[in-house]
């Protein structure tokens, strides 16, 4: 490891264990009102009328009519409405903000207004709706002549589920509109696009526009764009009523009415020549919801990653994200990915069996190299550590020797174990940070010699924070407490771009890093001194055509290879995890504890998406929207976790430094269900797969 | 405060007007008596989910003779008070009883959680009052004026509906001591920890001399009660094991028509394939 690597207590470490730390519901709330959101009853209806009951003096309700900018909550396109006009497009869909001094009477009168509905009919199911809100695709090679050739042709159908991020602070937000100003300010991953959001939502001027984020209880994506969703309906009634405006959503609200990882469909049809697939045919569909919010991107990702970790020389892939009268997908670690590579590690696996290959073997054999095509016709620019990363683990976890005394099992316990290989494409897609993000860094040096960063992106509980003051420090050789960072707010720091994409290390921690380098040999004793640095877009890459799918979609990649063993039993469909083992290839870490615990925990959440995390939307209603009913990991579920780094330095990112946040997410469900599947000895090709799935499929 | 939740009157952090402490087993009773409206409260760990605003607790977690644990020839007798975790660290508790509480929410719920709450309120997935259910253990129900000692499979009347006076409480639970050491346990739960039943099941098979005493099945989180099924486990009392043996299958086809789960959570289906999987090993592990 490199000294960077070294761990450090966090900064943000004592204020959250100590309870100092100041969430959005812990403001003093003397003097605002309480907001609550009316919400659609019905999946797809025309409103007709709202009759609202006796407002009590200082009590209002606000809906789309007393917006005073666009009904527009402005995401990657503008289809969200601040509040719906006419049409309610899903269970949940927001028609107006009623605020008022008095929590509980809120509720009250929330309770009391009277919708009068004329109801459509919605649709729910992705494969059949006939509203494509994004088609993505692209070609390499002839499969057509690759299928013509084969020895053997495979087709499977894969299934993965919707889930839930599952932050410990739901979402909420303040918004204070005094003399011409608006501050909102809450618990959030991406201030710069709240900020745009407001501004368009309330026909401010950007420089009226301050979004400051507070300190912030997770967010796994979920709070990259519901948060501008949120701050608009606040923000327009701090502006309608004059007064702040305090909305925290309930636990059963966000987990109904706010983003989730999309649910997916994907179609492989595969050809085998001489004992290797030779063509892959793939066909997505992702369930976006409602509105199109976050999925082009999310779709675009998952499209990417067709052909999964694979050189497959011919490769056709087509992803749609189709609309449904269900709360919108939207982001969440792995964004995309998981759903794709899930379907396309399982077909691995299927082909290798019914080969009679061993999986792991099978896999090896197909792994891209470096100088590799890409899916998408870039170029592995870099090592592809893959086979030592799965070598290490199959070491670690006993693969060979398990696989097999787990070939035959009878009896009411079976155990089976599986690996997988993933990739996760570090930083935005293709030219997105060059031309849509355009990162700025500041480092402001003041005269007593501390040096102030200044970005946009937030420390919301992943230690970014702690991340970029070690990148500070080291670079300028100052110890810790000399470097500072404060909780952005959009009036004071530059618009580094969003905390998504697991970027903000590998681009903006690099930005930094540079910013610092130059500080220290500009460095002037006892002046004031302001260092900026712009985004620099690598010169190695091939270019991406994004109409085209064509090109370097990422810079670099981050690996993972992921081993579960499980054990079965097959009275109950109970399914005990008795080791998941990691390695992960993010560069250089930053911090070796925090990189540990981010693979640690993503690979958790991996397994819970695998065979826990199961959110059905039945008839777009969303019932299981509490703590106890949807359930997620705890720290008995599984055995202490096996995560090990495995180091191939980016010489782009800082002390080679990659994507770190999203990559563990990926590879575990695919793992789980493989090792299910080993253990029952049933083909599966959907995920989550819970006890009742297991029963289902063995009685 | 982290989290945005609050209990309508957890905003005060007081009790609801109204509410009082009970420091003995009289006083408990004369106020139950006195004030039909006060709600019983031991842990609160199912009362705090409702988090009702205008209610009146009657508190009993101070109530001495309803947090012993004591021993007779015959019964031990749980105060209803006893949390869980109280039972776990008993030197009484049988087996069976231990092994339930043990998989019951997490260490906290289970300091706070007691076994008159778990009886008191009335669901088909208590875990703690499914081993009373298999055990066929005893409840002491007591109020000013009268006590009576009511069998716990006669207490449930159906869904959240108990045979208890709005003047009497819920004071031991009287567990048998003998006859309960053979005992089969599986809780199905969605996960290791803080779950709750998605199907319970528990056996008693007391053999003596190669004789069956006693076989008893009961399943949990199936339907509006705790299902016990007397009339069925008596086709193997009285039976030798190979006897037993024969009669296995009848046995089983008998609660095959008899168990008809509700969904939930989970399917109807699949809690059928479990209970009857369930049932069946019951058995086999016997020898039967
Ligand atoms: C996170 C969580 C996890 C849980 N997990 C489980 C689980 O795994 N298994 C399980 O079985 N339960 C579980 N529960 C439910 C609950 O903890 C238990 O039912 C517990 O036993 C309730 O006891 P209590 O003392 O807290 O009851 P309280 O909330 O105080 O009371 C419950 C009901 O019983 C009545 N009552 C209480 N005492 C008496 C009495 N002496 N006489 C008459 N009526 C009385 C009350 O009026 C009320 O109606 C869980 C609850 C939570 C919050």
């Amino acid at each position: 490891m490199k000294p960077i690597s070294k761990s450090v207590p966090k900064i943000d470490h004592c204020a959250k264990t100590r309870g100092l730390a100041e969430y959005v519901c812990d403001y003093d709330a003397t003097g605002m009102l309480y907001g609550r959101i009316l919400r659609s009853k019905h999946a797809k209806a025309d409103v007709l009328s709202i009759n609202l009951p006796a407002m009590p003096e200082g009590y209002d309700f606000i809906d789309h009519r007393r917006i005073p900018g666009l009904n527009r909550v402005h995401i990657v396109q503008d289809d969200t409405p601040v509040f719906a006009e006419r049409t309610v497009e899903y269970i949940g869909d927001p028609i107006g903000i009623i605020v008022g001094p008095e929590e509980r009477e809120v509720d009250r009168l929330l309770a009391c207004i009277e919708v009068e509905y004329d109801i459509l009919t919605p649709e729910f199911d992705a494969r059949k709706s006939p509203v494509a809100f994004f088609e993505y695709g692209y070609e390499k090679g002839d499969i057509a002549i690759a299928f013509a050739h084969a020895d053997r042709i495979y087709e499977e159908s894969f299934e993965t589920g919707r889930q839930e991020q599952m932050y410990l602070e739901t979402n909420g937000m303040i918004a204070e509109y005094a003399q011409g100003k608006m501050l909102v300010h809450g618990t959030m991953q991406c201030p710069y696009y709240v900020h745009t959001a407001v501004a368009e939502a309330t026909g401010l001027l950007p420089e009226d526009v301050i979004i400051a984020q507070d300190v912030t209880g997770g967010g796994f994506g979920g709070k990259e764009d519901y948060p501008s969703v949120l701050a608009c309906q606040a923000a327009v009634a701090a502006y309608v009523t004059g007064k702040p405006v305090r909305v925290v959503l309930s636990r059963r609200e966000d987990v109904e009415f706010t983003s989730k990882r999309h649910p997916a469909f994907c179609d492989i049809k595969a050809a085998v020549k001489d004992g290797r697939v030779t063509a892959m045919q793939i066909e997505a569909v992702y369930d976006a919801g409602a509105y199109t919010t976050m999925t082009p991107v999310v779709l675009q990702r998952g499209v990417i990653a067709g052909g999964g970790v694979y050189s497959i020389e011919n490769l056709k892939v087509k992803g749609e994200a189709r609309k449904t009268n269900t709360v919108p997908s939207g982001a969440f670690r792995g964004f995309g990915g998981p759903q794709m590579f899930f379907a396309v590690e399982m077909m691995m696996s299927h082909i290798a069996k019914d080969l009679g290959e061993d999986p792991l073997d099978f896999k090896l054999a197909h792994t891209a190299k470096l100088g590799d095509a890409t899916s998408t016709s870039g170029m592995h620019h870099f090592n592809v550590p893959l086979p030592a990363m799965m070598d290490e683990v199959a070491q670690a976890c006993d693969y060979r020797r398990k696989k097999e005394a787990y070939a035959d099992q009878q009896g009411r316990l079976r155990k089976g174990i599986a690996m997988s290989a993933v990739y996760h494409g570090a930083g935005f897609t293709g030219i997105g940070e060059r031309d849509i993000i355009k990162a700025v860094v500041r480092l402001r040096k003041d005269k007593d010699g501390y040096a102030e960063i200044l970005v946009a992106n937030t420390d919301i509980g992943q230690g970014l924070s702690t991340a970029f003051t070690k990148i500070v420090a080291q670079e300028l050789g100052l110890p810790f407490d000399r470097v500072i960072i404060k909780l952005p707010d959009t009036g004071r720091v530059p618009n580094s771009g969003p905390t998504v994409a697991s970027r903000s290390v590998m681009v903006v921690g690099e930005l930094l890093r540079r910013a610092a380098a130059r500080l220290k040999d500009e460095w002037l004793d006892g002046e004031e001194q302001v260092i900026e640095e712009r985004y620099v877009h690598p010169d190695f890459m091939i270019t991406f055509d994004i109409d085209k799918f064509q090109g370097d979609a990422y810079p670099t990649f981050s690996w993972a290879a992921t081993a579960v063993e499980v054990e079965v039993d097959t009275f109950t469909g109970d399914i005990r995890i008795l080791g998941a083992w990691g390695s992960y290839d993010i560069g250089t870490p930053i911090d070796e504890n925090i990189a540990v615990g981010q693979m640690e925990g993503g690979l958790v959440q991996s397994l819970g998406y695998g065979m826990m995390e199961s959110i059905a939307a039945v008839n777009g209603r969303i019932r299981n929207n509490s703590f106890s009913d949807y359930l997620i990991p705890t720290a008995v579920d599984f055995p202490a976790v096996d995560v090990s780094l495995h180091v191939e330095e980016y010489p782009e990112g800082p002390y080679g430094a990659k994507g770190a946040g999203e990559l563990p997410l990926v590879g575990g469900a695919p793992a789980t269900i493989e090792a299910i599947e080993n253990a029952i000895g049933v083909k599966l090709s959907k995920t989550p797969f819970l006890p009742e799935d297991v029963v289902k499929a063995l009685y | 405060m982290v989290g945005s939740e609050r209990l309508p009157d957890a905003q005060s952090n007081q009790p609801a007007s109204g509410s009082v402490t009970a420091g003995s087993l009289d006083e408990a009773l004369k106020l139950r008596k006195e004030n039909p409206g006060l709600i019983p409260y031991a842990g609160g760990t199912d009362l705090m989910i409702e988090g009702r605003a205008d209610a009146a607790y009657l508190f009993l977690g101070k109530v001495p003779e309803m947090k012993r644990i004591a021993q007779d020839d015959e019964f031990i007798r749980f105060g209803a008070a006893c949390t869980f975790s109280q039972l776990i660290c008993s030197a009484h508790t049988p087996g069976i009883l231990r092994d339930a509480c043990l998989q019951i929410a997490a260490p906290a719920i289970r300091n706070m959680g007691s076994i008159g709450g778990n009886i008191g309120n009335g669901s088909p997935k208590a875990d703690s009052a499914l081993i009373f259910m298999a055990t066929n253990s005893m409840l002491r129900l007591v109020s000013a004026d009268s006590e009576r000692i009511l069998p716990i499979r006669k207490f449930y009347l159906g869904r959240k509906k108990l045979d208890l006076a709005p003047d009497e409480l819920i004071v031991e639970v009287l567990m048998p001591i003998h006859g309960i050491d053979n005992y089969y346990y599986k809780k199905v739960g969605g996960r290791r920890a803080l779950a709750i039943s998605r199907v319970a099941f528990a056996g008693i098979m007391d053999v003596r001399d190669g004789i069956i005493c006693n076989c008893a099945a009961a399943f949990g989180s199936i339907g509006d009660v705790i299902v016990c099924l007397d009339e069925i486990d008596r086709m193997l009392v009285g039976k030798s094991v190979e006897e037993a043996s024969a009669l296995k299958e009848a046995y089983i086809d008998a609660y095959n028509m008899a168990i008809v789960p509700v969904a939930g959570r989970v399917s109807a289906d699949y809690r059928k394939q479990v209970c009857m999987n369930l049932l069946r090993d019951f058995l086999e592990s016997n020898h039967i």
